[in-house]
């Protein structure tokens, strides 16, 4: 197993604020593979094109797993004091194919917006940054690789692991 | 594949205090400082230097601004985080459901999907 963390955001790049999420992803993920290399990229500024980018690099080496974390909501697009969320936008643009949720607040709002999807042989995901949406949402992952699921399960369960950390969120997705 | 779409019916407000100097802060940790204060669940969801933005929710907006500087103090113990007489709390009301003559019937940003859209 070989994986890479792309944590985004500009305020984890410059240490406004810590990142927690990396650390604990790939604490998961070499709890479900000892022999696992994870490479955690230097964190990303909001910019579409600097995400993509990172992506492409990562993807030159054919790894097994490429992570981004944050930049997966509504964001400044109806708060200009947010972050710039654009992490789902640049996978869309990445991948050929993939498998998307999108949760919506009941405003209309988007909350998040997960991504899941495979490019040879590495599977392309994100989990959102607030910590324990992404641990849920690495989790659900991590899960279904080892059981041999596909795009579409992973996808799915990913996107139920994050609407059980809303308080509205335990009733299952049809 | 597959493209869904959810809607989390969920009663939140937006939380933001400003006037702050944020350095090396740890968002569980202040997730946690204000849950026991507010006691109900803490989200942050945007961070600058300055200012913290957060979504709270199931919480009575009005109570958490008459509540404002009891937020402050709690938020003072997190690591990272420096208050000053200049801290301010500001506490949106609920998110209220939006209704139908009020969705867009066109995109209303640069990125398509983002906000609810009125199809056919």
């Amino acid at each position: 197993m070989r994986a890479f963390i792309l944590p985004t955001g500009n305020e984890i790049l410059e240490g406004i604020v810590l990142d927690l999420d990396a650390p604990e992803l790939m604490r998961q993920i070499v709890a479900a593979w000892p022999d696992a290399e994870v490479t955690r990229v230097c964190p990303i500024v909001d910019e579409e094109d600097s995400i993509f980018r990172k992506i492409c690099d990562a993807a030159e080496t054919d790894p097994d797993l490429i992570v981004l974390i944050g930049g997966s909501g509504g964001g400044h697009r109806f708060s200009s004091t947010l972050g710039k969320d654009y992490t789902h936008t640049a996978l869309v643009r990445y991948l050929d194919e993939y498998s998307a949720r999108e949760i919506y607040g009941k405003n209309g709002h988007m909350w998040s917006k997960l991504v899941c999807g495979r490019k040879g042989n590495t599977l392309v995901i994100n989990v959102p940054g607030p910590f324990e949406e992404a641990k849920a949402a690495m989790q659900a992952c991590l899960k279904g690789m080892l059981s041999g699921a596909g795009v579409e399960d992973i996808s799915k369960a990913m996107a139920q692991a994050v609407f059980e950390k809303y308080p509205t969120g335990a009733a299952s997705l049809a | 594949m597959a493209e869904e779409y959810i809607i989390a019916y969920a009663d939140k407000s937006v939380l933001k205090i400003s006037g702050l100097s944020v350095k090396g802060m740890s968002t569980t940790q202040v997730e946690k400082v204000l849950q026991d204060k507010l006691q109900t669940i803490v989200r942050v969801i945007g961070v600058t230097g300055e200012s913290i933005e957060m979504d709270v929710y199931n919480a009575d907006p009005e109570k958490i601004r008459r509540n404002a500087d009891g937020v402050i103090d709690a938020l003072a113990l997190a690591e990272g985080i420096t208050v000053s007489d200049l801290t301010k709390v500001s506490c949106s009301d609920k998110i209220v459901p939006v209704e139908w003559k009020d969705i867009p019937d066109k995109p209303v940003s640069d990125c398509l999907r983002e906000r609810w859209i009125k199809r056919g």
